[in-house]
C-alpha cells in the first residue's frame, strides 16, 4: 500500500505545483488588493491627513503654523456660523428628503400599473438625473430670480407678492430643495419601482378577491413589502442630503459669500469649502470636515438601528404568524371528528 | 466684488486650451540654453485678450511651446491658484488679479523676483503705481502689469435727457463736478434724477462702496498692516451716506453680476454705472444679452466722483516652482509689452498699464466698444481717468473683508432690510468673527 503512494508531496512538489498552490493561497489577496490600495490612497490617507491638519493652525497658502491640538474643534463648536450651516443642511435635507420620498413612492406606484409605453414613462422620470447638477442649478437659479424669474412672474400674475428666494432663509431652502427633488425623485422612483415589481401578484389578487380596494392594497401590501428598499433609499438620501454642495453654491453665484448673502443657505460642506479656500483656514476646515464625518456616522448608526428594529419587528411578526398557524393546525388535527362530522352533515 | 467677475459676460473665451497645468515642463533640462525644447504653461482667467498672442510668440521662438489654460472667472482663478499654491502644480506663468494681491504678498517669496531677469531695465514701461503694486515689502518685483482698471462713469444719455438733465458727455462731466467731482454731488444729482423720474439712479451700492474704499489713502488696512475698519469715521460716514441714498430710492437693489441677465440695462432700471475700463465690455455684453444695442443709450463720461480710482487689473507672475524661470520671465515681459497690450485692448477692452500703449492709436481709436458707447473716445477717457491713481496697500484679508464682511451688510442695506447704523455694526461684528 505504502509503496503505491507517491513520495511525500513536501519533497517532490514541482515548481508548477508550488505555483499553483501559491496561487490558491495568495491570489485572492492580490485580487482584493487593488481596492484596499486605492482605498488606502484616496480614502484612508486623506482621512488621516485631514485629521492631522485639523490639529494644526494651518494656513492654506503658507502651510502649517503651530500644533494647536483640539482648539480648532472647540472654535468651530462655538462658532455660530458652524451651527448656522448645520441648521441649513438639516433644513434643506428635510425639505428635500421627505417630499421627495413621498413623491417617488407615489410615482413608482403609478408606474407599477399597467401603462401604455411603460419604458417611455420610466425613462422620462430618470431624465432629470442625467442633467449635471451645475446645469440644474443655473436653470433653477434663473427660475427663482427675484426680479425677473419665472416663478415670481407667475406669482405676480395671480396677484401674489414676489417671494425673496435669494434673501429669505426658508424660501431659499425651499428653492434649493426643489432643485434637489427635481434631480433625485426620478432616481428614487426607479429603485422603489423595482422593489414594487418584486411583490408577488398573487398577494394583490387574493386581496382583491377579499374585497380590498386600491388604496387598501397599496397601504397594506405594497408599502410593507418594499420596506427594506425604502430603508435603503432613506439612507442613501440621508448621506447625499447631508453633503449638498453644488445646488446652494450655484443658486446665488453672484453673492460674495457662498451660500447666499447672509449665509442663509450655506450648507456645512459649503462652509468647509469657504473656510478652506476663501478664508484660507485649512486647519479649521479640516476640523469641520471631521465633525461632519462624526455627525454622518451617528446618523448612519441611528439608521442602522432603525432598520434593524424594523427588520426584527418583521421577523417577530412572521414568527407570530407561524405560531398562530401552527396552533390552528394543531387545533384542527386535534379535533378532526368535529370537523368531519360537520362536513358529513352538510349535504 | 474686487475679485472681478469681469468675465461674467465676456463669456466663453473658448479658445482656452484645457491643458492641465500639471503637465508641466519636460523634465531633465537644467541650465536652459537657446535651442532646447521648452514647454511653458500659462494660466490666465477671464478675457485677458492674450490668447491670440501665444502663436506669435511660438513662431518667434521655435523651441518654445506654450500650453495655455484660461479659467472662466477671476473668482475661480483665485480658488485654482490657492489650491495649487497649497498643493503644487503651479504653471510657469500665473496671472494674478489686483484683488488677490494681499494674499499673494503673504507668500511673495514663492514668486520669482523678476529683477533677476531684467525687471529693473523695463520697469519704466508701466505707470509707476502698477509697478509699486507688484513690489513686495522686500523690494522684490514679482509681477509684470497687464491691464489696469481706471474708473469712469457710465450713464444712460436717454434716461438723463428724459429726466431733464444734460445728456452729452462733457456736460455730464460738468454736472458731476468735472475734475473736482465729489460723492456728495453724485448723490445730489441722483436725488434730483429720482425726484424727476421716480426711478433708481445706480444699480446697487456695492460698486460705489468698492470705489470709495479704493480711493482712500488707506483702505481696509493701514500701511503698517493693521486693520483700518472699526472706528474709521471716513468709511462709516460714506456707508451712512449710501444708506441715506438707498432710503431716497437711489439704489435699484440689483443682483451684482446678474442684473436680470442684462434686462436692467435696457429697461431704465438705473441710469448710472461704475465703469472701470474692463467693465465697459461687461455693460455692452449685458445690454446685448438682453436684446439692447447702441441705441439703448449708454455713454461714458470722463468724470468720477471723489477723484481718480482704480478697480482691478492683473499681473503676470512666475512662481518659483517653474523649471524655466528665465524663459517664463521673458514670456511674461513680452506678453505685457506695448504692442501686446494694444492687441489685448482691442481683443478684450482691457486698458493698458504700459504708458506707451495708452496713447497708441490702437487704444485711442474707434472700435466696436466706442460705437456701442455713443462714439465716446473710450481710450482717451480711460487714459485721463488713470491720472492720479495711487496704489493702495492691500492686506492679506482685503478680498475677504470686501466680499464676506461688507458683502452681506451691503445686500441688507440695498434691500432696505436694515438701516445704515445696523448694517455697519453687523459688518464690524462679522469682521471680528472672521478676522478677529
Amino acid at each position: 500500500m505504502t509503496d503505491a503512494r507517491p513520495a511525500s508531496p513536501r519533497t517532490t512538489l514541482t515548481l508548477r505545483q508550488r505555483l499553483s498552490r501559491a496561487d490558491v493561497k495568495y491570489s485572492p489577496y492580490i485580487y482584493v488588493a487593488p481596492f484596499f490600495i486605492l482605498f488606502g490612497l484616496v480614502g484612508l490617507f486623506p482621512l488621516l491627513y485631514t485629521f492631522v491638519v485639523s490639529l494644526n493652525d494651518w494656513d492654506l497658502l503658507s502651510g502649517p503654523r503651530e500644533w494647536v491640538g483640539f482648539e480648532n474643534y472647540a472654535t468651530e463648536l462655538a462658532d455660530p456660523w458652524f451651527w448656522n450651516s448645520l441648521f441649513n443642511t438639516f433644513s434643506i435635507f428635510l425639505l428635500s428628503a421627505i417630499p421627495q420620498l413621498i413623491a417617488a413612492t407615489f410615482i413608482a406606484a403609478v408606474l407599477d400599473q399597467n401603462l401604455r409605453a411603460k419604458t417611455f414613462w420610466r425613462l422620462s422620470v430618470l431624465l432629470p438625473y442625467v442633467v449635471t447638477p451645475a446645469a440644474v442649478a443655473l436653470i433653477f437659479s434663473s427660475i427663482f430670480s427675484e426680479d425677473y424669474g419665472l416663478v415670481n412672474n407667475l406669482l405676480a400674475s395671480i396677484g401674489i407678492d414676489p417671494i425673496l428666494w435669494k434673501h429669505d432663509t426658508l424660501a431659499g431652502h425651499v428653492a434649493i430643495a426643489t432643485m434637489v427633488n427635481w434631480r433625485w425623485t426620478g432616481y428614487n422612483t426607479l429603485i422603489l419601482l423595482a422593489a414594487m415589481q418584486a411583490v408577488p401578484t398573487d398577494l394583490y389578487e387574493s386581496a382583491a378577491l377579499d374585497g380590498a380596494g386600491r388604496v387598501r392594497r397599496f397601504m397594506s401590501i405594497t408599502l410593507p413589502s418594499i420596506r427594506p428598499t425604502f430603508i435603503f433609499v432613506v439612507i442613501t438620501a440621508t448621506i447625499g442630503g447631508l453633503q449638498i454642495f453644488t445646488e446652494p453654491k450655484l443658486f446665488d453665484a453672484t453673492t460674495a459669500t457662498p451660500g447666499g448673502a447672509y449665509h442663509q443657505f450655506e450648507t456645512t460642506t459649503l462652509y468647509i469649502w469657504n473656510m478652506a479656500f476663501n478664508q484660507d483656514r485649512f486647519g479649521r476646515a479640516a476640523a469641520i470636515a471631521f465633525i461632519l464625518l462624526v455627525i454622518i456616522v451617528l446618523i448612519g448608526l441611528v439608521n442602522y438601528a432603525l432598520s434593524r428594529g424594523i427588520a426584527s419587528n418583521e421577523t417577530k411578526a412572521a414568527k407570530r404568524r407561524t405560531a398562530r398557524r401552527l396552533e390552528r393546525h394543531r387545533a384542527e388535527t386535534a379535533a378532526p371528528t368535529a370537523a368531519e362530522n360537520h362536513l358529513e352533515r352538510l349535504p | 466684488m474686487k475679485l472681478s467677475r469681469r468675465t461674467a459676460t465676456a463669456a466663453l473665451s473658448g479658445t482656452a486650451v484645457l491643458a492641465l497645468a500639471l503637465t508641466g515642463c519636460s523634465g531633465g533640462d537644467n541650465g536652459s540654453s537657446g535651442d532646447e525644447e521648452i514647454t511653458l504653461t500659462v494660466t490666465t482667467f477671464g478675457t485677458m485678450g492674450l490668447d491670440g498672442l501665444y502663436e506669435q510668440y511660438e513662431a518667434d521662438h521655435p523651441n518654445i511651446t506654450i500650453e495655455a489654460t484660461n479659467i472662466d472667472t477671476g473668482g475661480n482663478a483665485l480658488t485654482d491658484w490657492k489650491t495649487k499654491q497649497a498643493s503644487g502644480g503651479l504653471p510657469d506663468v500665473q496671472a494674478v488679479e489686483e484683488g488677490w494681491l494681499g494674499s499673494v504678498m503673504e507668500v511673495s517669496d514663492t514668486f520669482t523676483d523678476l529683477r533677476d531677469y531684467g525687471a529693473d531695465d523695463i520697469k519704466d514701461r508701466w505707470v509707476d503705481w502698477k509697478v509699486e503694486q507688484a513690489t513686495d515689502p522686500d523690494g522684490r518685483i514679482i509681477g509684470y502689469g497687464t491691464d489696469i482698471g481706471p474708473e469712469g462713469l457710465c450713464y444712460n444719455g436717454k434716461l438723463f435727457e428724459a429726466a431733464g438733465l444734460p445728456s452729452d458727455r462733457d456736460s455730464v462731466a460738468e454736472l458731476f463736478g468735472g475734475d473736482s467731482a465729489t460723492w456728495d454731488k453724485f448723490f445730489e444729482v441722483g436725488k434730483e434724477y429720482q425726484a424727476a423720474t421716480g426711478k433708481a439712479f445706480y444699480d446697487q451700492s456695492g460698486f460705489l462702496w468698492n470705489a470709495f474704499v479704493n480711493q482712500q489713502d488707506e483702505g481696509y488696512y493701514k500701511k503698517d498692516g493693521s486693520l483700518n475698519v472699526e472706528g474709521n469715521d471716513t468709511l462709516k460716514s460714506f456707508w451712512l451716506q449710501l444708506a441715506d441714498a438707498q432710503q431716497a430710492g437711489l439704489s435699484a437693489n440689483q443682483a451684482q453680476w446678474d442684473w436680470g441677465k442684462g434686462q436692467a440695462f435696457i429697461d431704465g432700471t438705473f441710469a448710472t454705472f461704475v465703469c472701470p475700463g474692463w467693465m465697459l465690455g461687461v455693460v455692452k455684453g449685458n445690454t446685448e444679452a438682453a436684446g439692447g444695442d447702441a441705441s439703448s443709450g449708454w455713454d461714458f463720461a470722463d468724470v468720477f466722483p471723489g477723484g481718480a480710482a482704480n478697480w482691478g487689473g492683473s499681473f503676470l507672475t512666475v512662481p518659483t516652482t517653474s523649471e524655466h524661470p528665465k524663459e517664463a520671465a521673458e514670456l511674461a515681459a513680452w506678453l505685457t509689452d506695448t504692442q501686446q497690450q494694444v492687441a489685448s485692448f482691442q481683443a478684450a477692452g482691457t486698458f493698458p498699464s504700459v504708458i506707451a500703449a495708452q496713447t497708441d492709436p490702437g487704444v485711442t481709436g474707434e472700435s466696436d466698444l466706442t460705437a456701442f458707447f455713443n462714439d465716446a473716445p473710450i481710450g482717451e477717457i480711460l487714459g485721463s481717468r488713470a491720472e492720479g491713481v495711487v496704489a493702495q496697500f492691500k492686506g492679506p484679508d482685503d478680498a475677504l473683508i470686501q466680499e464676506q464682511v461688507f458683502g452681506p451688510s451691503r445686500t441688507a442695506l440695498d434691500a432696505g432690510e436694515a438701516d445704515g447704523e445696523t448694517t455697519w455694526n453687523q459688518a464690524i461684528e462679522t469682521l471680528k468673527q472672521l478676522i478677529g
